[in-house]
């Protein structure tokens, strides 16, 4: 492929001569000032935002669980061209669409200026991701977000402990310890009237360094006018789920596994079950009793049992503190 | 201070909602000394509202037309119980950044109303998580006031 040099900015050409990309590019690179048609912003392209040139490396993939990813193309993988620092940028991407939650449906839309918003509030907050938003030619609003170098907290607790005993008795606390940081970035957000808004176990990175938990991906809001801050409520509930059990159980993976099968089944009613989706097994001690009562009691709020609920974060932040704190 | 005799309804187009308002009818209607708002609180409008081209203005004229229906259909509940038009009164408000039930508990407190008056809808303990419940929020505040939670008249 030969390249026309001659449509580039001088300042950038001598980088992007020599860029491992432009060895591989199929088509002229093009030069974005203006990211509404993200579509057509593909691999080697240049989004010139904020007097900086970031040429796309690839996209980011949508890692929603048990299904196949799918490309991000609103969220390249970029660098800079004159600082050779990788960033990830999230372009505007309008989305509106209904959740289904068991029988019940909540309208979910993507709002880039609430992510602009709790980039700025968290901008010195160690838990969460950082970047900046700036605004392209037309006034779209894209962020600029650095990376951060880990893995996704499920994958990280995978790795975590021979099974589920050894797990518990080594690592539990730490993991919790660490996700009450996580809940306490929550709370910051709720008091500033923001939401994360799409709170799931690989919104949480473990950094590879010093193993802090950083909340990522905060664009997603949903329209629940007299609970606003329930589905981040619901979502931290599954993930002490998943952090409690070290993975999720599903009546079906309780019959499989090795331990427990049709006899530990028979002892699941429908109040164990998750109370949003009746699918998720919440009373974790009938499957491993040596889970203490003060956390699995924290639990019990987000089953179908339950009769009393969280009205909001600080409610599950001191409980489960106050559980974390008698852990030996 | 809040007067007992100052009634608080809280009223949408819903049938609980009137339901609520016969209620009210039935069991005030002698009390002479008794005087009613009905309160009509609507929300911010849902995001895709204005990415399908609506407008913030278009949303409360449609909402405080709803809101004047509501109102004329209330007073009629009242009025053909007994209860005189001017002891009747109306408030509509729109709520930015607080839930319908924080809105109706300032309305209640800048007014000094001894007594709010809500329907109660049947949710289900998934739909009370996800969505709330008013009549939930009102009984748990209620120190210094009274609640009336109106239910169906089913067994």
């Amino acid at each position: 492929m030969k390249i026309d040099w001659s449509l580039f900015p001088q300042e950038i050409v001598p980088n992007l001569k020599s860029h491992r990309i432009m060895k591989s590019v199929r088509q002229q690179p093009k030069i974005y000032t203006d990211t509404s048609d993200f579509t057509s912003i593909t691999y080697g392209d240049i989004i010139h935002v904020d007097d900086r040139f970031f040429i796309i490396l690839g996209h980011t993939r949508e890692g929603r669980f048990g299904i196949d990813s799918q490309i991000k193309t609103w969220v390249p993988k970029v660098q800079d061209l004159m600082t050779n620092e990788r960033f990830i940028i999230k372009l505007v991407f309008h989305e509106t669409y209904e959740l289904s939650i068991g029988q019940l449906k909540v309208t979910c839309f993507r709002s880039p200026e609430k992510e602009a918003r709790v980039l700025e509030l968290v901008s010195d907050n160690p838990y969460f991701m950082h970047g900046n938003s700036v605004l392209d030619e037309v006034g779209n609003l894209v962020r600029i977000l650095d990376i951060v170098d880990g893995r996704r907290l499920d994958n990280h607790i995978a790795k975590l402990g021979a099974n589920h005993e050894e797990y518990v008795a080594e690592h539990l606390k730490d993991m919790l310890v660490h996700f009450l940081t996580s809940v306490a970035g929550i709370r910051l957000l709720h008091d500033n009237g923001l939401k994360h808004g799409d709170i799931r176990r690989d919104h949480i990175f473990v950094e590879r360094e010093g193993g802090t938990f950083r909340w990522i991906d905060f664009d997603y809001d949903f329209y629940i006018p007299e609970r606003p801050y329930a589905m981040d409520l619901f979502g931290l509930g599954n993930i002490l789920l998943f952090i409690l059990g070290k993975q999720n159980f599903r009546p079906g993976d309780v019959v499989t596994h090795p331990d427990m099968g049709e006899k530990v089944l028979k002892t699941i009613d429908t109040n164990d079950l998750s109370l949003l989706a009746q699918d998720k097994i919440f009373n974790l001690q009938k499957l491993f009793p040596y889970i203490p009562d003060s956390l699995n009691n924290i639990l019990l709020h987000f089953s179908t049992g339950s009769q009393v609920f969280y009205n909001s974060v600080a409610e599950f932040q001191d409980e489960l503190q106050r559980a974390v704190d008698t852990l030996p | 201070m809040a007067v007992r005799e100052k009634l608080l309804i809280a009223v949408d187009e819903t049938e609980t909602s009137m339901h609520a308002l016969r209620y009210v009818a039935q069991v005030t209607v002698g009390m002479k000394e008794m005087s009613i708002c009905l309160l009509h609180i609507y929300p911010e409008p849902p995001p895709d509202y204005y990415m399908k081209g609506g407008t913030l203005s278009d949303y409360k004229e449609k909402q405080n037309a709803k809101a004047e229906r509501v109102f004329s259909q209330g007073k009629t509940i009242l009025t053909d119980a007994g209860i005189s038009k001017e002891r009747i009164s109306t408030d509509n408000r729109f709520t930015e950044d607080k839930t319908i039930s924080e809105e109706l508990l300032a309305v209640r407190s800048e007014g000094g109303f001894g007594t709010v008056v809500v329907g109660k809808r049947g949710v289900s303990r998934t739909e009370e998580f996800l969505f709330g419940s008013i009549s939930n929020t009102l009984a748990q505040h209620s120190e210094n006031f009274t609640t009336w939670i109106v239910g169906s008249d089913e067994d």
